[in-house]
Parts: C-alpha cells; structure tokens; sequence
C-alpha cells in the first residue's frame, strides 16, 4: 500500500452509534516516515480509545486536525504520502471512495453553479398548476357547493357550471350521477371544451389538442369518462429517458437568460496566420518544457483579456439599476461534458494576471477537471466574460447564449485557410492564401450598443493579427 | 454436578491419523487458521482506517473451535455459523477478497452490500447467512436436518450459537425437536465465557451448558476450543454418529473471546489475569508448537505458509478495494424471489 | 368438478400437491395422527407416512425456522400453526430469518404457513385474530387470504409454488358453512390478481376473506344500490388495479376488513385510491374494520367487534346517500 501519491487519513467509525472522536495524540508529525499500518495516531471517542494506523507507506505530508479537537466521523486527518504541505487534495485508489451521494451532489451543484443557478433552484420540481374548477369549488356557503373531485373533472371536461346543475347529493351536493345525467340531457355548453391539462403537470404554453374528438353533448352514458392518458406515457416510437440536474440546470438557466438579456451578435473575420505561425513554433519549446499545448484557444484568450481592459462594460454587469465594472477578468470557458450529455463554464480566475502559457495552463487544467467531475462550485462561479469555442466541429458562425448575470460572450469557430485579398507595401492588391476565422460578440444590448461591440471586436482582430513573436 | 462428558485433550500424530487426518490436512488446518485471524487482523485494520462502515466483530481466541469444527464437516454437510465463526468461512472456501468486500459494503461481498460485516454466507458452498437475533440459525440448522432425514440422505448439519444466545428460547425449541426426532445435527456452543458484558454465572446455572443435552434425550461434550485437534475429534465423532441415524450432540467448546464484543468494546470488564491465563493457550500457537514437535513442521515450511497467507491477503485486500460499490438500483432488487432463484444446489 | 367445502378444497390441494411432489410435506402441532385441529390433514399421516405428515413438539419456532432450513435444503414444506394467533411465537423467524434471506444472500425460502385466522364463534383474544396486515408489512412475505372454495385450493397449490414465504390465512368460519363448485385437476389461481365477487355501478366494496360474504348479504339487501364487491384474495401482493378500476367505476368505495382498524391493510387501500384515483372521487373512501381493541369472548361483545351486515348496509347507504 506504499505510494507516492497523498492517502487521506480520516476519522474511523468506533461502533454503530459513534459520530465523532478526539485526537488525543499524533505519534508522528509532518515530516517523519511512517510504515502502513503503523500507529499514526490516538483517537478517543464515546465507545473506547483507539490508535489509528496509517494506511499507506511514505512521509506524513499533513495533519489537518490538532491534538485535542473532536470531529465528525469521515473526517480528513491527515495525509500521507505525496509532497509535505500539498494544499490540493489528491485522489488516490487507495483511499476510500466518496460516497456517491456526496458525488452526485456535487456534480449537481457544479452543474447547477456553472450556469450561476443556485442548487435549490436546479433540483426544485415545477410546482403543479391547480385546476381551475378545484380552485372555484367551496366558495358559496349554500351546501351545495362542495364540488368532488370526479364532479370537476367532468364539469371541466365538459365546460359546465357545477352550479348550474340540479344536485340530489347530500344537502343538493351536485353528485357524479347528477352531472353524468345533465351532460345527456344536452345540458353541456356548447363550444368546444378546453383541453384537461394531464394532472401534476404543469400548464403548457399552448394547450394541446384534446386527446378524444371534442364531443359536446350528448356523452354516452357510460362508461364514466376515463381520465386523459398520463403525459407519463411515450408514445410509439418514442423513447424517455429522466432529465438530468444538470440538464434541468443549463435548460433553466438557457431560458431565463433569454428572457433577460436583449441578445444580439455581432461577428468579424480575423486572418490568423501570424498566431499559426508563431503557435506553430511555441507548440515544440511549450510542450518540451512545460507539457502544455498553446492552443488557438488561450491564444484568443490572452488577446481577449487585454481587450477587455480597454472596454470595462464589456467585462461588466447591469446589476439592477447599477453598472459593474471591475478591475479582474475572470474568464469562463464552455467546456463539453465527456457524455456529450451537458456542458459546464469553469472559470480562470485573475486571467488578466495570466501570459499566455498561464492561460494555456489554466484552461488545459479546467477543461481536464471538468472532464473528470473534479471542479469544486468555486471553479464554476463568479466567471465576468465567457468564451465558447464550438469552432472544433467546423461551424464558421453562431449566436452562444450569454451566461447570466455576464454582459457578453465570445464565440470562436474554425480557422480555415481562404483565398484573401491583400495590400502589399506598395499598396498593390493581390490574393494570398490565410488562415481566416470568424469571431462573433453575443452582447446584451441594454449595456452594450452595436457600435461599442463593434469597436471591441475590431481591437480583438487587431491584436490577433499583429500578434508579435515577443508577446506573451 | 457435571453430566456432560469432557473430553481428553489432543494426543499424537497417531491419534489424528486415526481420526483421519494426514500431514497435509493438519497444515492446512495450521494454514486455515492463520488466514482466519489474518482476514480478522487486516479487516479491524481497516475498520480503524475508516473503510469498514458499522461494527466490526472478530473471533481471536476462536479460530481452532471454527476451523476445527468445519475440517469435521463433509462436502454435503451444512451449517449456519455466527459471528465469531470467520474459520468455517475460511474452511469452507470463501475467498477472503470477498470477505474484505463484504466488510467494505461493496458489490462483491457476498450479500453486495445489503448486510454487512460477518452476516454472509455463500450457499453453494453449504453455509445459510446468520441472522443478528441469535441463536435463531439454531433451529434453521435443525430444519436443514429434518429435510436430510425425510430424504433419507447421509447429510449432516452443524448449528452454532453462544452461550449467551443458550439462554433464549429458540436454543430450546431446537434442540428439543432435534433430539424427539433423532435429527442428524450437531450443536456447536462458542463458549467464550462473555456474552457482551455479561458473564456466564448471570446467564446461565448449570456447570456446563453441554449437561442440558442430557435434558434433551443426547450425548453432551465439553471440549478445550483452543485445541483444534480435540475439537476436530469430536465434532468428527458427533457428525458420524448423526450421519449414521445415531441423533444430535451437543458439543460446548469453551474459549475466551479475546477482544471485546465488537471492536468498539475495550472490555474493560474481563479481568486482566483472565487474558493474560488465556493468551497463553493461543489456539494458532498451539498448534505450531503441536506441528513442530509431531510432524516436524520446518523453518523453511513454516516460511512458506506465512508468506502464502501474508500474499493471499493483500492480494485480497487489492481485488476487494477495486470493487464497486453497490448500484442504488440493486437496493429493491430481490426482496421476493423469482423460480429462477431455486435453481441452487440445495434444491436439485 | 364437485361441490366441495372451503376446508375440504383446501384438504384437497394439499393432498394433490403431496401427491405430486415428494418435496412437499406438512408439519405442525397434532396435524399427523389426530389430523389437524380442523381436520384440514384428516387421513394424510395413513397416506403419506410420519415423515411427511410430522406431529412436532409445542414449538411454534421450532416449526417455522424448521420449516425454514428444510426450504432452504429444497424441500417444500407447509407448515401449521393451529391457530393464527399463534404466529407470534414465531414472528422472529418469519420477520427476521425467512423474509430477508432472499434479499440478503439470494437464498430463497419457499415455504408455506397454513394460518387458520378469523372469529364469530367466541374464539376469545387468542383464537380469532386476523393478523394479515402485520405480516403484509413485512417485505419478502406474501399474504393470501381466500374466500372461496375454489381459490382456497388454487391459491395454495400457488403458495406451494412459489419461491416466497407464503402466510395462507384461511378463515375459520368459512371452513364448513362455505360451499362452491371445485375443479377436481390441479390448477393455480395467481397470488395478487383480485376476483370481481360481484359486478355493480355504484358503489364499491373492497374486502377479503370471510367479510366477503357479509359484504354480499349487505348488498342483497340494498335492492336499489348496484355494489361492485372485489375480492382481492391477497394482500401482499394486491390488485392495485382492479381496485383502481372498480373506484374509477363507480367512484364510490368502501374498504372492508375484519382485522382491526388502525394500521390495518385497508388503510393502505384507501390511501392509494385517495393518491392515483382522486380525480375520480364522488365521496370520501370509507373504512369499516374492527374497533382498535383484542377480540372479545361474550357473543355480544363479538358481534360488536366483527363487522356486521348491518354495519356494511349503513356505510353503503351513507356512501350512496353522500
């Protein structure tokens, strides 16, 4: 069990009803070898006092609980192995492994916080619409009036009053029978009746067809109606497969984020043939010496960064009736979910502090974690400006959707090589073969006008296509 | 006043060849049982380590009664052992990567994950799961009995429970059907002298709870459970007898639980002096010392067995380390069985 | 097919199934030599040997965890409590050996307890009770209560087959007085499907066992109501489905037990229709079961604990009448 790679020491279950223990004492500190299954340290808790053994061969790189302290059972002691002070936490096989209620509930608030939605709000379920004859049912203080729950649905099914209806029920309740019979007797308005929203469903937009041919009177006599099909059913042909909280998180926030924002996108042809040049030498010398790939991506990123610096509502927010603006650029990147069955906006933080091989890091670094499940909800906050790169595919345009509460996203397509016209030095016009590619500014134009985004693009193309051998 | 018979202590290599055993079978008990408390030793390990989720329950000071018991039993034989029993688990072939995963709660265990710690057992090897409410299993065994004798087949149960669990009364039930009817059974009582807290003069008045057999129309027989070999003579004697319609014995091998009810019980409560008296009677050290001095057990052979068991047991603990836990789905899975379900071997 | 009483349609099957399957045997107290305490085993122990028809000791554990091991080893055992009350004795090893062995370990235990359950004939506290909703709690056993001759044989050849352990409460008042027309060739009548008793549009009575019969007189005597009456035959599983069925029907139901109310299975009925069937209420469900107190001694007492013809006619009208 020696490893080279941190194992987490936690806080052992000492019998069924223990939920927690003290240290009582370290028998080694950071710092000192320890064997596996050596004593690493003493635990007292309600049932008995107990020396706890290493699990794993190497050097006590932490110890995260002091002498005297009582925690939780579960709870990260220390760690051994791996580099002394390593703040990160590194997974390990030979740890245990999360519980996956702890693991799904993470991947829901990572999905729910990527798209800025709280948790409570992603796993919230649509609250059920209240038919409305339920809802007018009760009010007349005749004792006729209480409507059952079958005598509803059929007045509603039919477009009747209740109220209307001669009742032979206790104290002239208006009893099924009593219904049944008015609708035969061609009682029943006339018009068409309103389709029945399926129970526990909420409302929808526009109402569906009614499933059976709408029938005004006479019904036949019985059977009693059967109620409409559960919308719970596929139909032939049709497969249902459960929304994912995740998926519930992006749909949400997709829409609401329409609904707030006035979206509008602007786009611009950059010729990126120095930055393929200069990619193309930096790729060797970055991978050799640092094991990252400079990609167009942090390349794009890095001249964004810079631009932003020069148009603060780009990089901004209308809070309310307030304008934000900052001094940092955190910078989202939409990232694709290994199933292909959602995405995920981790964020670089201070990207403004970044160079390009920084940036290169950071995104390589983000994109792998969020690939693996391994971002944490701060990775997935607090993003101010968002890329989103669907170029890979080889789409040359596109209209991304602003993540809220952001001013405005940045869509990156394929770079491909076209027939362009030039002005050499002599100011003679000739056709060269470059490495064009489209970007596109999804603004909100309650903040940003078309002109302002305009220049802002400019400037990005500008940088892009200057970029020089020394800039980083 | 003692009724039951106590019986002598193990003798020469000669005496065990009569009872059938050669030198391969005497080392391969030897082996058995270091298994037996390694898979204990490795399992409280990880149970310190955070890995075991509940309880963790061991059987040290009880390895020779539950191996020497199991080497007893025949192919067909079964049984229903307890908790501190891991021996018969360990004799019987339960591979102890799926011991380990039964303590972890992972998908290999063999009741994947739905009970824990030693509430398993893999039927086709001839072993029914215990039940927590002891010594419930007991008339379970004696029913398993009652379908070899209406068959008429020339099988045999073995029935465990403790002294303590002697106390209530399903031990009496079953042991008085058993001996009315003459059932082929075998009564194994795990005296270890501490039923959690409680000693045996508040649970119990006779001298030996191997006399109450008598009580029950059949032969009781106290035995030393730290001499594996005096054990494995007489559960031999008693299943013969049974296979051959001679009726059920009670057999009460006495031992003392050298840890506490569970892991998380120091039993303070157990006099020192009572521990120190008894660790000298260590059953795996016994028979070393029993193997050097009559089969003549070399360095190089004793070597050999520890460096098996030490692999077998990390390779153990890897394999059930890789293994899952339990999908959430499998939680409503079988509650009912399926006519596919009786397709077992005790069925056909 | 011949006319035959409950108990000898139950007598029948069991002696049918032995017949056919060496693996099947019953136990129990005095089931051998003096045949039951019914009679339900009159005549096996000649036929069938003392190994197969086996007088056990006063050991209610005994006969269930014996029964239990004997399953687990293959064999098919039916086993006899005299009276159900008596189950209690061996609660233990029904509830906490035989139900969970299957989801535990995958070992199935088929086996089959013959319970003779119910009161109307000054049984007293301990020889009338009806225990069926205790046991139907309990996940990994099966509760089949019969109310005719011929699903009192169908449902135990079922029981016999299947792989679960089966309580077959089999009402005492019924074992003479009922009569009906049984097939004479071995058949099955499935475990969790209801029998429609009798066909009407107004009002519903859901119920089982022998408070089917009473339901039945009730209706008789409410010429101008149409009563469905679903006999739902088991418990656990029960015909969710039938009882919707009928509820939507008619949209008026009454849930019918003569256990006790509180915590009795009529509850859960009545909880399910409220939760799937709500849209197509015309009333309130309502229950008639037992008062929350042991079974009384006195007849006058026992009249008033059973539920009786005129207490269902009451509830119907009022069902019919809201």
């Amino acid at each position: 069990m020696a490893t080279g790679t941190a194992v987490d020491v936690v806080m052992p279950q000492m019998g069924v009803s223990v939920s927690e223990g003290t240290i009582t004492k370290w028998l080694k500190q950071v710092g000192e070898e320890i064997e596996a299954d050596e004593s690493l340290l003493e635990i007292s808790t309600d049932k008995v006092d107990t020396e706890v053994p290493s699990p794993a061969t190497g050097v006590v790189s932490e110890i995260l609980v002091q002498e005297g302290e009582t925690v939780e059972v579960g709870t990260l002691l220390a760690r051994v192995g791996g580099e002394v002070g390593a703040s990160a936490p590194a997974p390990d096989a030979a740890s245990p492994p999360p519980e996956p209620a702890t693991q799904a509930a993470a991947d829901a608030a990572n999905a729910a916080a990527s798209e800025g939605v709280e948790v409570a709000d992603a796993t919230e379920q649509p609250l059920a619409a209240p038919t409305e004859t339920t809802g007018d049912s009760g009010s007349a203080g005749n004792g006729k009036a209480f409507v059952s729950p079958v005598v509803a649905r059929i007045a509603s099914e039919h477009g009747i009053d209740p109220s209307q209806v001669e009742g032979t029920g206790r104290g002239g309740r208006v009893t099924k029978k009593d219904i049944l019979a008015f609708v035969e007797g061609g009682g029943a308005a006339p018009e068409a009746p309103p389709a029945r929203a399926p129970s526990g469903q909420a409302e929808a937009p526009t109402p569906a067809p009614p499933q059976a041919a709408p029938t005004p009177a006479p019904a036949p006599p019985k059977p009693a109606p059967q109620p409409v099909a559960a919308a719970g059913e596929p139909a032939p042909g049709e497969t249902f497969e459960p929304v994912t909280a995740m998926r519930r998180g992006i749909a949400e926030h997709m829409r609401r984020s329409l609904d707030t924002s006035a979206h509008v996108t602007s786009a611009i042809e950059v010729d990126m043939s120095k930055v393929v040049a200069i990619r193309a030498k930096l790729k060797k010398e970055y991978e050799a010496a640092y094991g990252v790939n400079p990609t167009y991506l942090s390349f794009i990123a890095r001249a964004t960064v810079e631009t932003l610096r020069d148009y603060p509502w780009v990089n901004g927010e209308l809070r309310g009736d307030r304008i934000v603006t900052r001094n940092f650029v955190n910078l989202g990147f939409a990232v694709e979910l290994a199933d292909g069955k959602g995405l995920i906006v981790p964020v670089v933080r201070n990207a403004e502090t970044l160079n390009l091989l920084g940036l290169a890091k950071s995104v390589a670094d983000v994109a792998r974690r969020a690939r693996d499940k391994q971002l944490t909800p701060d990775d997935v906050s607090g993003g101010t400006f968002t890329i989103t790169n669907p170029g890979g595919y080889g789409t040359f345009h596109g209209t991304p959707v602003i993540s809220q509460p952001q001013a405005a996203i940045l869509g990156t397509y394929a770079i491909v090589k076209r027939p362009w016209v030039i002005t050499d030095e002599n100011g003679v016009d000739a056709i060269a073969i470059r490495s064009i590619m489209n970007l596109t500014l999804t603004y909100d134009h309650r903040l940003i006008d078309g002109a302002l985004a305009g220049r802002f693009l400019r400037d990005l193309r500008e940088r892009l296509q200057s970029w020089g051998e020394k800039d980083y | 006043m003692a009724i039951a018979r106590v019986a002598e202590p193990s003798g020469s290599l000669q005496d065990a060849k009569e009872w059938g055993l050669d030198r391969e079978d005497l080392l391969q008990m030897y082996r058995n049982m270091l298994v037996t408390r390694g898979v204990e030793e490795r399992g409280h390990i990880l149970y310190r380590q955070g890995k075991i989720p509940g309880s963790f329950y061991t059987g040290r000071g009880n390895e020779a009664s539950a191996v020497g018991v199991a080497t007893a039993m025949g192919p067909d034989d079964v049984g229903t052992p307890l908790h501190r029993d891991m021996g018969v688990h360990i004799t019987r072939g339960v591979e102890p990567w799926r011991i380990f995963a039964q303590y972890m709660g992972r998908a290999d265990g063999p009741t994947r994950g739905k009970d824990g710690n030693v509430h398993m057992a893999d039927h086709r090897l001839g072993l029914i799961a215990m039940v927590s409410h002891l010594p419930a299993m007991l008339p379970v065994a004696v029913g398993c009995a009652l379908a070899f004798r209406i068959r008429e087949e020339k099988r045999v149960a073995v029935g465990w429970f403790g002294e303590g669990a002697a106390a209530r009364g399903d031990a009496h039930e079953g042991m008085n059907f058993a001996g009315v009817r003459r059932l082929p059974v075998v009564f194994i009582c795990d005296n270890n002298q501490w039923a959690y807290s409680t000693p045996t003069h508040l649970g119990y008045a006779v001298e030996h709870l191997a006399d109450r057999a008598a009580a029950y129309g059949f032969e009781g027989v106290v035995v030393d459970g730290t001499d594996v070999l005096a054990v494995y003579r007489e559960t031999k004697r008693a299943i013969e007898k049974a296979r051959e319609g001679g009726g059920p014995t009670l057999i009460e091998s006495q031992t003392l639980r050298m840890e506490g009810h569970a892991v998380h019980d120091d039993a303070f409560y157990v006099p020192k002096e009572l521990f120190e008296r008894w660790a000298e009677r260590d059953p795996i050290e016994r028979l070393r010392t029993w193997l050097r001095d009559n089969v003549d057990m070399s360095d190089d052979e004793e070597d050999e067995i520890t460096s098996y068991v030490k692999k077998l047991l990390n390779d153990a603990l890897h394999r059930a380390e890789e293994s899952p836990l339990p999908e959430v789905s499998t939680l409503t899975e079988g509650v009912y069985a399926t006519p596919e379900d009786l397709d077992t071997p005790h069925h056909k | 097919m011949a006319e035959k009483t409950y108990l000898q349609a139950i007598s029948d099957g069991l002696r049918q199934e032995m017949r056919r399957d060496q693996r099947v045997f019953c136990l129990g107290e005095d089931v051998g030599v003096y045949g039951g305490a019914f009679k339900v085993t009159l005549g096996f122990q000649e036929e069938f040997g003392p190994w197969r028809v086996l007088d056990t000791p006063l050991s209610e554990t005994a006969i269930v965890a014996g029964a239990t091991g004997a399953a687990i080893m293959g064999m098919r055992p039916v086993a006899e409590m005299q009276f159900a009350d008596f189950v209690s004795c061996a609660w233990d090893h029904l509830v906490t050996v035989a139900a969970k062995q299957r989801w535990r370990v995958g070992t199935p235990v088929p086996i089959v307890l013959r319970l003779p359950s119910g009161g109307g004939f000054s049984g007293g506290p301990f020889h009338s009770q009806n225990p069926e909703s205790s046991f139907a709690h309990i996940p990994g056993l099966k509760c089949v209560c019969p109310a005719t001759p011929e699903d009192a044989k169908g449902l135990l050849i079922s029981a016999i087959e299947d792989p679960n352990p089966v309580l077959y409460f089999e009402h005492k008042h019924l074992y003479r007085r009922i009569k009906g027309e049984v097939p004479d060739e071995r058949y099955t009548t499935p475990i969790g499907k209801a029998r429609i008793h009798q066909e009407g549009e107004d009002v519903s009575v859901i119920t089982w066992g022998a408070m089917v019969y009473t339901a039945a007189e009730a209706a008789k005597q409410l010429d101008d109501l149409s009563v469905e009456i679903v006999d739902l035959r088991s418990i656990m599983p029960w015909d969710k489905e039938a009882v919707l069925a009928s509820a939507r029907k008619t949209s008026k139901v009454l849930v019918l037990h003569e256990d006790t109310r509180s915590g009795g299975f009529g509850g859960e009925i009545a909880a399910t229709i409220g939760e799937e069937a709500f849209e197509d209420l015309d009333a309130p469900v309502k229950r008639i079961a037992a008062p929350d107190t042991p079974v009384p001694f006195s007849p006058v007492l026992e009249k008033a604990f059973i539920p009786q013809v005129d207490d269902v006619v009451a509830g119907l009208r009022e069902l019919a009448e809201y």
